[in-house]
């Protein structure tokens, strides 16, 4: 067909080809330092809090009557509340029931928001519509407020507290995956996919998740802190996990009556939930600087 | 303008009754109820038939709820249960002195937290940006009431600095009465400013990246023109968003707040409420809470139309 | 021997990892014009960059950048500062994001004579809309205290200009400034410039893509390849006898204004330009360059003078002939002729609403009491549009940005639903297709899209993108997919190794071709090629338009060929259709539409493409024209009496050539009575 003038297209893509890993190469090379620290918090915290019980060098609730209030040390790591019992033994178990409580309440929270979410960015019109008027009024009601109403109507616990704190949580998700669904949606590849007539659950599935969930990744770590730092507020105010339970909130609660005396019972599980928070936080900020397009790909 | 305004404060009303029915709803659906409660160990079936009666609670549910909120709407609140005083001039009070706190900790966010982050997107990449963006860290990894206990541990009971808990009597003098607001004001700051600061940098970053930068900067203009008149008014149109976003937050805050400094507010009324289970208090302080955040919205609308001339000027010249 | 104004000696810019600028020197005399030609990422805005110190902290500058007598490079911030604005303007390529959104018009322009020459504000605004007026603004008072987002984007260039001259530079850098705007408006602006030069005597430094604008502002013209100057002279010699084989190929490639035969192709410069040159190793064309030999890559070039006053970076520069053409193989295939329709569309309607749901209910404070109201508004994009495409044929259609070409593409896919008339697709209602039917239409029917940013899922490698379609059409078993893609890509002359490619591997050229042979997989019939060259650069569009060609002749497919670019579509089209805002106001050959415009838009379009003086006044949003010709309100023959208040319809003035214009002589002639008779009482 066509007379190839002297350059033979094979010549020209010799130079091509290592031209395009050149530029593709320091993407992937650069690793952010908050990801690697974060990560590894991360990880530190999964591996002790899944063998909280293997490692926890007493039970939670085990009282050592003689032992009252002693500060840390090497017997008791994080000192001993006024019943005896080891504060590093209930900050390993606690622990369990924070990130139990986050990623709960995160799964609930992702459960409605990105169906909601990629529904309303896919389908705009009437429904997108009457999607984003109802997350509107949820989300006009100040955060607390909602979640303080369901668990007052009913007993609290773990999971009502995960429920309520999920629900919550679900509007910023469905906004959140609804503006990145709207944006990939007016790009040209959906109206490929659209021209050779796919199905609604390929598009969704094939075409716009893998392209939504970076941006979710960032979103939801965002949600496990919020779920953690709430919950412990909640448990702290009397409203969530109960007494006799090792939850952090309602540890730093218990402390207070003795804060001038035995510091520890409060400041150590605040210290581990940080440690918690931050951790989290990095991880979220350094998957967005690798993932996020609309941060990372700097020309 | 006017036309965006009005629609707004549409909106706004919509979602007031929506939250007034919500309330109503949710507090009808507590095991406990009002005239078992008035009633106490002395009801037997009879006197709480009559009672329900007398208050209107053998009505169907819609009507109800439609004397409840006329009566609301009237400024009637009810009675509370556990007190047996009238409602609303308790919550005036507790509310006026909630607000001093809010106001105050609002404007220290929205100077020093937009200042913060200005700074921050400025000297991008520098030490600032790292203090600011430390701080920050710092500021939302635990919650609000644990740097209540902290303050407390560290001015009340090492230095004796300050007061740890309750409130001051203006007749004490105006030191006295700062004094006790001093504490609760940082600690509500502390993660406000974290959240503000952060999303101020960025928004400031991303303007200092534009176009029109890089053209104001080609016409010779010096660094602090360029920053001042030319990033900051469109770095501040995000940040007000911001600011009411936080507000609900605030308003989250101030619940555990009081609880930790014994400060008798609106959140700690709110607590006490909804611990002892007393209906019309309840309702009275959700509602009260909520309306300030949707008008702190409406007001945060507002200015965001004023500072974004595609709202306040509308269509084309030529 | 110093009198030049601006002189740049060996200005190299460095960023880590790269050189964006190499060794380029150049002098500059007062009143004179330079334009800087390359494609993307030649470094020419570096250059730019390198004078306004707006490069950035990672950006390494050396050499010598002498301005009226001083080194820019060595001044002190402060200094460099009280020069820009002062004596060097600037204006750059996007205009839509270069005001600041939240500070009215006047008042921008005002901020360098207050801030450099002291001005009073109130005295400063007086200026600033002296100089708006000075633009060719009629209303500028108006427009100096409007906010930049009501204001078109020809209008916000025009405020730029002003701005960047405030204070009476003597040189006045322009970078890519009519890039982002219409033809239309290019040529205003453009007309603009040449007047502004000879009234203020400004010096020009115009850094572009493209070689033609050089040519209507420029005296001299530097060509810019992979960080070196490779050509240098007057625009009159480096255009007519361009010296470099780059510079022969970029204008070989560029399709001139005349209807090409089916057979023709053009040059194209084979590859693209390597993103970190090596010029130390030898000649950074020669891996494009037809005139290669071994002694090409044995070392560094150096510009050798090939006339007085003109140099080029090529030992052979003196030696060497014409960039060879390309040819089809075989004879010529002559004219297309048209046989039944494959493609009809009839009175095709799409009007959008602009303002729904709840933004629909506006509120009024009539008699007092605010009230809401349901009022969308309705937009007509696509208005009546009647086109017919034959089995092989290509139709291409022109217009302006936003004038509904790209809205009629996607209804003839059904991508969109039309508000009135009907597509028909073989003799089917495309619109009443469901089930199967509608799934081989889609087969059958595919599109080709402009922005190859976002046309590939970022997500999927080249392989899977393409085999979706064999997937879901069922083209092929599942052992003889792997097989199919790598036919796909050879048949878009991509190597079979990119099977494995996610899309930020490729260069914009190369995804423009995997979306081709993505769009071809399911054997298409008809293919909607909405601007697919537009965004690609001048070198790499020739060998796209050319593919194209190629895969219409082999398969037999019919284009709907989409662009704002008269002389691309004239390349390729056997027939054009002129669209303005939504209506079709002439159809023809390329050769009669070219030869003999009739309606007064495409000779307006035709005018600006070919650089003379278009006569038309700048575009007025007047609520699009529902009761008479869209045109009017920028037509030099409007009679109000007819114009204003009747559509006119595309009447025949040859057998393969119509127009809609009422005051066509030939036109009227033939359907004199209809015309007539549609004027209402």
């Amino acid at each position: 067909m066509l007379i190839c003038c002297t350059a033979s297209p094979t010549r020209a893509f010799a130079t091509a080809v290592p031209l395009s890993d050149s530029t593709a190469l320091p993407r992937r090379a650069s690793v952010p330092t908050a990801l690697i620290v974060g990560a590894s918090i991360v990880t530190i915290l999964l591996v002790t809090a899944a063998l909280a019980q293997v490692v926890a060098p007493y039970p939670f609730d085990q009282m050592h009557i003689r032992d009252r209030f002693a500060p840390p040390g090497l017997r008791y790591l994080a000192g001993t509340d006024e019943y005896g019992r080891d504060v590093f033994s209930r900050l390993l178990i606690g622990s369990q029931l924070s990130l139990l409580l986050g990623v709960i309440a995160t799964l609930i929270s992702m459960g409605i928001g990105v169906p909601l979410g990629m529904l309303a960015g896919y389908s705009r019109g009437l429904i997108d519509e009457a999607i984003m008027r109802v997350l509107d009024i949820m989300m006009a009601f100040p955060p607390i407020m909602l979640v303080l109403l369901i668990l007052a109507i009913t007993q609290p616990s773990l999971m009502k507290t995960a429920f309520a704190i999920g629900i919550l949580s679900a509007p910023p998700i469905g906004r959140v995956t609804r503006s990145v669904t709207l944006d990939l949606m007016s790009g040209e590849f959906m109206e490929a996919a659209r021209a050779r007539g796919e199905r609604l659950h390929y598009v969704l599935c094939r075409e716009l998740l893998p392209n939504v969930w970076p941006v979710l990744m960032v979103e939801a770590s965002l949600r496990v802190v919020f779920a953690v730092l709430l919950g412990a507020v909640l448990s702290f105010l009397g409203f969530g996990v109960q007494p006799p339970a090792a939850d952090w909130g309602l540890m730093i609660s218990n402390g207070r009556a003795f804060v001038e005396k035995a510091p520890w019972i409060s400041l150590a599980p605040g210290i581990a939930m940080g440690l918690t928070v931050i951790g989290i936080s990095l991880l979220g900020d350094g998957l967005r600087e690798v993932l996020d397009p609309r941060l990372g790909r700097r020309q | 303008m006017a036309s965006y305004a009005l629609r707004r404060l549409g909106t706004v009303l919509v979602i007031l009754a929506v939250m007034s029915l919500l309330v109503f709803l949710a507090t009808h659906a507590l095991p406990a109820s009002t005239a078992a409660m008035i009633l106490g160990q002395y009801s037997t079936p009879e006197t709480l038939a009559a009672l329900e009666h007398k208050l209107g609670l053998d009505l169907p549910l819609w009507l109800q709820y439609w004397n409840w909120l006329r009566a609301m709407l009237h400024g009637d609140m009810g009675q509370s249960l556990v007190m047996e005083r009238p409602v609303a001039p308790m919550l005036w009070d507790a509310f006026g002195r909630s607000a001093i706190l809010a106001l105050c900790a609002m404007a220290i966010v929205a100077t020093v937290g937009v200042a913060m982050g200005v700074v921050a997107g400025v000297w991008r990449g520098r030490w600032p940006d790292h203090a600011v963006s430390i701080f920050a860290y710092l500021g939302i990894a635990v919650p609000e009431f644990y740097w209540g206990l902290v303050l407390i541990l560290v001015f009340c009971s090492t230095f004796h600095l300050l007061p740890s808990s309750g409130i001051g009597n203006l007749s004490d003098g105006v030191g006295s009465y700062v004094s006790y607001l001093i504490l609760p004001v940082i600690t509500l700051t502390l993660t406000l400013l974290a959240h503000v600061s952060r999303l101020t940098r960025s928004s400031m970053a991303e303007q200092l990246d534009s176009m029109y930068v890089k053209v104001a900067r080609a016409r010779g203009l010096p660094e602090h023109v360029v920053i001042v008149r030319h990033a900051l008014p469109n770095a501040m149109v995000p940040t007000i968003t911001v600011l009411a976003q936080d507000f609900g937050f605030l308003i989250g805050g101030i619940v555990a707040i009081e609880t930790v400094f014994a400060y008798p507010g609106l959140g700690r009324l709110l607590i006490f409420a909804l611990q002892r289970q007393d209906l019309p208090l309840m309702q009275a302080a959700i509602l009260t809470l909520t309306a300030v955040f949707c008008l702190a919205n409406l007001g945060a609308d507002l200015l965001y139309g004023i500072a974004n001339p595609r709202i306040r000027h509308g269509g084309a010249v030529e | 021997m110093n009198d030049a104004l601006l002189e740049i000696r060996n200005l190299t810019v460095r960023y880590p990892g790269t050189t964006a600028v190499r060794d380029v020197a150049f002098q500059l005399q007062p009143g004179e014009a330079l334009g800087i030609v390359g494609e993307s990422g030649s470094g020419k805005s570096s250059i730019a960059g390198a004078i306004l110190k707006s490069l950035g902290a990672s950006a390494r500058i050396a050499g010598e950048i002498a301005f009226e007598g001083r080194d820019l490079l060595r001044l002190s911030r402060a200094d460099h500062r009280a020069v820009l604005g002062r004596r060097i303007g600037a204006v750059f390529q996007d205009p839509f994001t270069a005001l600041n959104p939240a500070r009215r018009v006047g008042g921008q322009i005002a901020e360098p004579m207050v801030r450099h020459l002291g001005a009073e504000p109130a005295h400063a605004m007086q200026r600033a809309i002296v100089l708006l007026r000075d633009m060719g603004i009629h209303r500028a008072e108006e427009v100096a205290h409007a906010f930049p987002h009501q204001l078109s984007g020809g209008m916000k260039q025009r405020t730029l200009i002003a701005a960047a001259l405030a204070c009476e530079p003597s040189l006045l850098i322009l970078d890519e400034p009519t890039t982002a705007l219409d033809v239309t408006v290019e040529a205003q602006i453009l007309r603009l410039l040449a007047r502004l030069r000879q009234q203020k005597r400004v010096s020009l430094l115009f850094i572009s893509h493209n070689l033609g604008v050089v040519r209507r502002l420029c005296d001299s013209v530097a060509v810019m390849y992979a960080s070196q100057f490779v050509e240098l002279g007057r625009v009159g010699d480096v255009l007519e006898q361009p010296a470099h084989p780059y510079s022969k190929g970029l204008l070989a490639s560029r399709p001139s204004l005349r209807a090409a035969s089916r057979g023709s192709r053009l040059s194209a410069i084979q590859g693209q330009m390597p993103s970190a040159p090596r010029p130390e190793a030898g000649c950074v064309f020669a891996a494009r360059c037809p005139f290669a030999e071994p002694r090409c890559t044995g070392g560094e070039q150096s510009l050798i003078l090939t006339a007085p006053g003109h140099a080029a970076r090529c030992w052979k520069a003196k030696t060497l002939g014409d960039w060879p053409r390309l040819a089809v193989e075989g004879t010529d295939l002559g004219e297309f002729r048209p046989g039944n329709a494959l493609v009809n569309t009839n009175r095709l309607r799409k009007s959008f609403t602009m303002r729904r749901g709840m933004a629909a209910w506006r509120p009024s404070l009539a008699n007092r009491w605010p009230r809401f109201r349901y009022q969308p508004t309705q937009v007509a994009a696509v208005d009546g549009v009647s086109l017919t495409i034959s089995p092989g044929e290509v139709l291409g259609l022109v217009g302006e940005s936003g004038c509904g070409k790209s809205t009629l593409g996607r209804l003839a896919l059904r991508l969109l639903n039309c508000t009135d008339g009907s597509v028909e697709f073989d003799g089917a209602d495309v619109g009443r297709l469901s089930g199967t039917d509608l799934s081989a239409f889609r087969k059958q029917a595919q599109i080709v899209f402009q922005n190859v940013g976002s046309s590939l899922n970022p997500r999927l490698s080249v392989g899977e993108a393409l085999e979706r379609p064999l997937v879901l059409f069922g083209l092929a078993k599942p052992r003889e997919r792997r097989q199919r893609v790598e036919e796909l890509l050879e048949m878009v002359r991509l190597p079979a190794s990119y099977r494995l490619r996610y899309p930020h591997q490729l260069s914009g050229g190369e995804r423009q071709r995997v979306a081709i042979a993505r769009a071809l997989a399911s054997e298409p019939r008809f293919v909607v090629c909405d601007e697919p060259v537009s965004a690609l650069d001048v070198s790499v569009q020739a060998a796209i338009v050319n593919l194209l060609a190629d895969l219409r002749d082999r398969f037999g497919l019919a284009y709907l060929f989409i662009s704002h670019d008269l002389a691309v579509v004239a390349q390729i089209s056997d027939r054009v259709a002129v669209m303005y805002r939504g209506r079709i106001c002439e159809t023809g050959t390329p050769a009669e539409l070219l030869a003999a415009p009739r309606h007064p838009y495409t000779r307006l379009l035709l005018a600006a493409a070919a650089d003379e003086s278009p006569t038309a006044e700048p575009s007025a949003d007047i609520g699009a024209g529902a009761t008479g010709c869209t045109f009017a309100s920028r037509c030099p023959r409007r009679l109000p009496s007819i114009c204003d208040t009747t559509v006119p319809t595309l009447r025949p003035v040859t057998s393969a050539h119509a127009v809609a214009c009422h005051l066509d002589p030939i036109a009227k002639q033939q359907c004199g009575t209809i015309a007539t008779a549609s004027i209402p009482p």
